[in-house]
């Protein structure tokens, strides 16, 4: 309290300028309110009257004490003329205090007094400022004067305090936080005051307010803060720092969970799609057949000419404008033009022709004129001259399928059918067989050769075939004086030839070379002798056409002779007339041959049809008897048809009667009778039924369970049920076997006489029947009389059944919906079956996925408009089932 | 006279080319095959059987390393690239296309502990604990193609120093902040020496950190004081912490499903959470019988590989309980480091022998290009063995695997002593009165609470 009132005091003393301020709103404020009622309590400073008095008082006055100072102040001036301390206890609205302790309190005011000087003159000093300010009023006075007085006491108290205790009198000062500091510069917002910077002598509103009073606005002001006050928000410290950080944690929370959670119907369609394609956006480099072009560089000397006419300015420039230049460009003169027309008709023309001819020959079926054909053909590709290499590979050829022939004789009759026919002895196989194990031999032959002697026979074939071609050609009459010709022409160039005597080796030794010249001398003497000979016999053949073949016969004679005289020498006229002989040979065996074969195919052919002639003979005998007995049977048949007619119709009937006799034996016996009456056919039972009916006049119709039990009168459900039911559980259940004595057994003799089955066999055998029955009486079925409930375990079954309910599913009807459908392509159609294979993710080797990226799922509120947007793709997206993840593309 | 014959159209049955398939029309009525569910089922267990036999994972190891490998990171931007820094402070990159090293990042003083890349693949990060973190620049393709035998070495293109030693690195998906995890979370941009923003809530290091791919500002840790804690950048600040009762070794958000993500955990389980219900896993996957070191998503989000300190490597369904596929080798030591590629096909492991190892994804998958009739087939095959995967005979080819026999007797006692546990338990239920006890399912079991 009295801090306040020394605040004010000094704040007034420090600055001037407050002094003048009307102390009346400096009250108004709150803060001030409370300090003016206490300073009006101190105030009254008159002679002290009893509480009772002031009561009666305030009675006399009904404004109470905290209405406005002014009223109150007047009525102090009015009530007291001097002024009085106001003791303290007074000052408090309880009396707590004993007026005792009060007196002692005041004694050493007096005591004060006499030591201070200086605050005398402090006194004096306020008390001339007072006198100063005394002049602008009354009131003004006054209150400086009890400032003035309170002041006092306090140094007083203080100085007092002092001396008693000896003690500084900063220690005292606690009470008082305040003291007075002279400062040097004026108070500014740079240089705050000391009450500032404590925390205390806070500036109002009301502080502010004052400077503005009477201007334009003030009381607009004045309203608002008034309203402010009255409201009186008040802010709340800070909370610590702890819980400020897990609010903001928490917020911090909420919102990532916020962010997280839009992403949810995004994942649960990727969840929920049957696949995911991780596979697009797939970037191979090169994507068009133009990027792939653009990059293509001209290497070999082709591309490179090409390269120059297709990058060739002035095409370019062409292609670049019109087609109109790219035409000038391409000009060409007539007479080119017309050359190269007839050049084309000519080719035409002559590839027509060929064709015409191949189709004519293809059409020929003789198989001799094809294989030779082909002969010639292959003569042809042989006798093109070819370069080096390729007769050089021609040759390693050959040399490979000789080699080979020689390591394999695969010719020499080594394969199974060969050896076969060679058992079974060629002479029996006809005549085509025959031939291919000629042909084959021969290939053997051709195959294990000398080398050097392969391209003679070739030559030698050459000339048998041009041979043949004379042959066939020309008659034997021209065939002979040729040859002749021949020969003499021959001979007498091997006469004329000059033998070179070989220089070196055995046959240049010189006995060895007086040998070949005796011999020579001897073969030119035959040759002469031979050519002389040649001459007069192609004179006889001029001559005479009659003695051809007895001298053609003389003609080979001599050639003979000259082979075995010139053996040294191969000549080609030896082994012309060799290849002769042997063609001649060889035809005349072919012709054997086919002799031979004529005759056995004409024998084979005579048996045949002597065969089939034997067969069908025996056929025709066979059938006769059958096709008799058959008849006969059918006749048979027939006759006993129409004999036992009526025997047939008997057991028709009887056998209706057996049909009819179960269901009916309960009824009466006239049917029967009847029955047995006709022996007539079906018509006798419709008869009967008629009869039957006509008979039953008296007939009472059965009620439904009579009925019923008829119509089931034979079989005995029940029983049969029973039997089954028994036979199932006997089944599954098996009765033990019982124990039985095999004779011999366990016994020595027949002294050694047992006297039954060992106790344990009898003991185990309970057991086995005990089990049985109790494990019949735990069956379900064991109460149940018209059920049986099989406990048979199916093994095979039961490897294709799930022991529980498999996870994802909810119910068994599901799950097993699940594996109905194959989902094969043998059971598909090949459209379907890509998507029911499909897997669950489809992704790509090698393609890069990135994270999910966000994207605005058309959920089913606003999903319509995009949709309809997207149009038909996404519809066809969505029937095929299949979401694509949303991939960031890069 | 009425002549009856099968006539058919030209057109229909000419085939284009010689390569066509002949046509051939069936009828499809079922009537006509009753056989085709047993066929189909008989197809289905010789598919099973067919991908054992197939069943080839190893593809091969990359050695070069004289360490164990500490950390292994993949280029989001080439398949091909792949990082691995080891003890020994030794960083390499491999063309496991090539399996060999074509560059080495030489400069950590001490061991290498996080290793990661920018998503374009441009810049490498990696921090260990000679408490520096190290910027790279990454050689571009054409060098990695080029077959120069002689590796290249680069030098580091940042060195920023830290306090403590960093434990864990990862880089934002699409954007050039990455952060590291040591004594406190940091978070660092490429071009600032100083991190951007620390985080600290606990006391206890921070062993893994792993950014969000689909949301780049929320991030996930865990610290050695059993917690994992949630991050959100944008209002940077700790969003919520979780503390379990075991250590949790590694984390992998699916990059998928931006909301989930798994946990790996010290007693061999890992736990998949939704960021938004921490108090209760979503799934937890056992398999593993000791420690799971190292997690990693596949791109699909369908799939994840761990590595664990039992010697093994395990692909998990991302909603599977149980491992779909076991790698093992008998060289392979405790692994520290998995990843898959990001093509999804490929699966890297580097391990304590200092071996790099490449596995296929999936282990019968037939590598190269494929015929459409083969992939045909295959899918053919898949879809059969999917649809018959829960009958008795299946599922046990398709289940059953050879295990090293250490490994083998652990699970088998892990089975034991959890079984134990789970009888004692019901006993103690038994013999208390009604509902004093309640059994908390395995989801929660682990939690011990969430902090806001």
């Amino acid at each position: 309290m009295q801090s306040h009132k020394m605040i004010e005091k000094k704040r007034k003393s420090r600055d001037g300028k407050k002094h003048d301020r009307p102390q009346k709103f400096a009250r108004k404020s709150k803060f001030s309110k409370k300090r003016g009622k206490i300073e009006d309590d101190k105030r009254r400073t008159g002679p002290r009257l009893p509480q009772s008095l002031r009561i009666e008082l305030d009675r006399i006055n009904p404004n109470d004490q905290s209405g406005s100072e002014e009223d109150e102040e007047g009525i102090n001036d009015d009530v007291y003329e001097y002024e009085e301390g106001v003791p303290e206890e007074e000052s408090k609205k309880n009396r707590r205090f004993d007026s005792v302790e009060n007196y002692e309190y005041e004694l050493p005011k007096d005591f004060k007094d006499e030591n201070v000087d200086s605050d005398d003159d402090d006194d004096d000093f306020d008390g001339g400022e007072n006198k100063i300010a005394h002049h602008k009023g009354k009131k003004g006075h006054l209150d400086q004067l009890d400032d003035d007085v309170e002041d006092e006491d306090d140094e007083r108290h203080l100085r007092m305090l002092q001396g008693i205790t000896g003690m500084p009198s900063q220690a005292f000062q606690d009470r008082k936080k305040t003291k007075v500091v002279s400062e040097g510069y004026p108070e500014s917002e740079y240089n705050p005051t000391r009450d500032v910077l404590d925390g205390d002598g806070r500036i109002a509103i009301e502080d502010l307010l004052e400077s503005i009073q009477g201007k334009p606005g003030y009381r607009e002001l004045r309203k608002i803060t008034r309203q402010v006050e009255k409201k009186g928000k008040v802010l709340q410290a800070p909370l610590p720092k702890e819980d400020r950080d897990r609010l903001e944690r928490s917020a911090a929370y909420e919102q990532s969970k916020k962010d997280i959670t839009r992403w949810e119907p995004l994942v649960k369609r990727n969840r929920e799609a049957p696949t995911i394609m991780f596979d697009k956006d797939t970037d191979s480099g090169f994507s068009t057949i133009g990027a792939i072009a653009s990059e293509f560089e001209p290497r070999t000397e082709f591309e490179k000419k090409m390269s120059s006419l297709v990058n060739d300015d002035n095409v370019m420039a062409a292609h670049k404008e019109d087609g109109s230049r790219l035409l000038e460009l391409n000009k060409i003169s007539l007479e080119d033009y017309i050359s190269s027309r007839n050049h084309i008709a000519k080719m035409r023309s002559l590839l027509f022709r060929h064709e015409v001819k191949m189709k004519r020959v293809k059409k020929i079926k003789s198989k001799t004129y094809h294989r030779l054909l082909k002969k010639d053909r292959l003569k042809g590709s042989v006798g093109i001259p070819m370069d080096a290499e390729e007769a050089k590979e021609l040759a390693m050829k050959q040399e490979f399928k000789r080699a080979e022939e020689r390591m394999t004789l695969r010719h020499k009759n080594q394969s199974k059918w060969a050896q076969r026919i060679v058992k079974r002895g060629i002479d029996t196989q006809d005549e085509g067989t025959r031939a291919a194990m000629a042909e084959q031999l021969h290939q053997h032959a051709l195959l294990t050769r000398k080398m050097n002697s392969m391209k003679d026979s070739s030559s030698s074939d050459d000339s048998s075939d041009e041979e043949d071609s004379e042959n066939s050609d020309g008659s034997d009459e021209d065939k002979a004086p040729k040859l002749l010709a021949k020969a003499r022409e021959k001979t007498r160039r091997v006469l004329e030839e000059d033998d070179g005597v070989p220089d070196s080796g055995v046959l240049s030794l010189p006995f060895m070379k007086r040998a070949l010249k005796k011999r020579k001398e001897a073969a030119d003497e035959e040759g002469r002798l031979a050519i002389q000979e040649f001459e007069s016999s192609l004179k006889e053949l001029e001559d005479t056409d009659e003695a051809k073949i007895t001298k053609t016969g003389t003609v080979i004679e001599p050639k003979n002779k000259i082979r075995s005289s010139s053996y040294s020498s191969d000549s080609e006229a030896e082994l012309e007339a060799q290849e002769d002989i042997d063609i001649g040979l060889g035809r005349t065996d072919d012709m054997q041959n086919n002799i031979n074969v004529n005759s056995v195919s004409l024998y084979v052919d005579a048996d045949i049809p002597q065969d089939s002639v034997l067969k069908n003979s025996e056929l025709v005998k066979d059938l006769g008897p059958k096709m008799t007995y058959e008849v006969s049977i059918l006749q048979s048949n027939t006759w006993k048809k129409m004999s036992s007619s009526r025997n047939e119709v008997d057991t028709n009937g009887k056998r209706s009667q057996k049909v009819v006799e179960p269901a009916t034996h309960n009824q009466d016996i006239e049917f029967e009778g009847v029955g047995e009456d006709s022996d007539a056919d079906s018509e006798g039972q419709m008869l009967d039924g008629i009869l039957s009916s006509e008979h039953k006049s008296s007939y009472k119709l059965p009620s439904q369970a009579e009925l019923i039990r008829e119509a089931f009168a034979g079989d005995d459900v029940q029983e049969e049920f029973n039997k089954d039911k028994e036979e199932i559980m006997n089944l599954e259940n098996p009765e033990p076997e019982k124990p039985a004595q095999l004779p011999g057994w366990g016994q020595w003799t027949r002294v050694q006489k047992k006297k039954g089955l060992p106790s344990w066999v009898l003991e185990e055998h309970e057991n086995a029947k005990r089990k049985r029955e109790e494990a019949l009486r735990k069956r379900k079925d064991a109460h149940l009389k018209h059920v049986i409930i099989s406990e048979k375990l199916d093994k095979k079954a039961e490897k294709l059944l799930t022991g529980t309910l498999p996870y994802p599913f909810t119910s068994k009807e599901v799950f097993e919906q699940s594996i109905r459908m194959p989902i094969g392509p043998e059971f598909n159609p090949a459209t379907a079956v890509r998507a029911l294979n499909r897997p669950e993710v489809v992704k790509k080797q090698g393609l890069i996925i990135k994270p999910i990226r966000y994207e605005d799922v058309d959920s089913h509120e606003r999903g319509g408009e995009e949709r309809r947007k997207s149009g038909q793709k996404q519809k066809i997206k969505r029937s095929k089932g299949r979401v694509k993840a949303v991939v960031a593309k890069s | 006279m009425k002549v009856k014959v099968i006539s058919r159209s030209t057109d229909e049955f000419t085939r284009e080319r010689s390569q066509d398939l002949q046509r051939v029309f069936h009828n499809f009525d079922p009537n006509l095959r009753s056989q085709e569910k047993a066929v189909e089922y008989q197809r289905a267990l010789n598919a099973a059987k067919l991908d054992k036999i197939f069943a080839r994972p190893f593809i091969g190891a990359m050695d070069g390393h004289i360490d164990a490998i500490s950390s292994v990171a993949k280029n989001p931007n080439y398949l091909k690239g792949i990082f691995s820094a080891s003890m020994d402070g030794d960083i390499r990159l491999w063309d496991i296309a090539n399996r060999r090293t074509v560059c080495r990042f030489p400069g950590h003083q001490g061991a290498v502990r996080g290793l990661t890349a920018s998503t374009d693949g441009s810049t490498l990060v990696s921090c260990g604990t000679d408490c520096t973190v190290r910027l790279w620049n990454v050689p571009v393709a054409t060098i990695m193609e080029s077959d120069s035998l002689s590796d290249c070495s680069s030098e580091p293109r940042a060195v920023y120093m830290g306090e403590n030693a960093f434990w864990a690195v990862d880089h934002q998906c699409n954007g050039d902040l990455f952060a590291t995890a040591g004594a406190q979370v940091d978070i660092w941009n490429h071009n600032r020496s100083q991190p951007v923003n620390s985080f600290k809530w606990g006391t206890d290091s921070v062993i893994s950190v792993r950014f969000n791919p689909g949301e780049p500002n929320l991030l996930v840790t865990s610290a050695s004081d059993r917690s994992i804690i949630l991050y959100d950048l944008r209002v940077s600040s700790p969003a919520r912490k979780l503390i379990m009762r075991t250590k949790t070794n590694s984390i992998s958000w699916n990059p998928m499903e931006p909301m989930n993500f798994t946990a790996a955990n010290e007693d061999c389980n890992c736990y998949s959470y939704d960021a938004r219900k921490l108090d209760e896993a979503k799934c937890v996957h056992k398999d593993h019988v000791s420690a799971v070191m190292d997690i990693d998503f596949s791109p699909t989000g369908r799939e994840f590989v761990t590595g664990s300190y039992d010697r093994t490597v395990r692909i998990f369904q991302y909603n599977g309980g149980h491992s779909r596929e076991i790698y093992h080798t008998k060289r392979m030591q405790r692994v520290f480091c998995v990843k898959f590629s990001c093509d999804a096909s490929y699966v890297i492991s580097g391990s304590d022998d200092t071996n790099l190892r490449l596995w296929k994804a999936k282990a019968s998958e037939q590598l190269g290009v494929l015929l459409p009739r083969e992939q045909k087939r295959h899918e053919y095959n898949e879809a059969l063995k999917n649809r018959y995967k829960h009958l008795p005979e299946v599922k046990r080819i398709v289940r059953h695997r050879h295990l090293p026999r250490p490994i083998y007797k652990a699970g088998v006692l892990r089975r034991v002593m959890i079984e134990s546990e789970r009888k004692k338990d019901q006993r103690r239920k038994a013999h208390s009165a009604l509902g004093s006890i309640v059994t908390e399912p395995m989801r929660k079991r682990r939690i011990i609470k969430e902090v806001d």
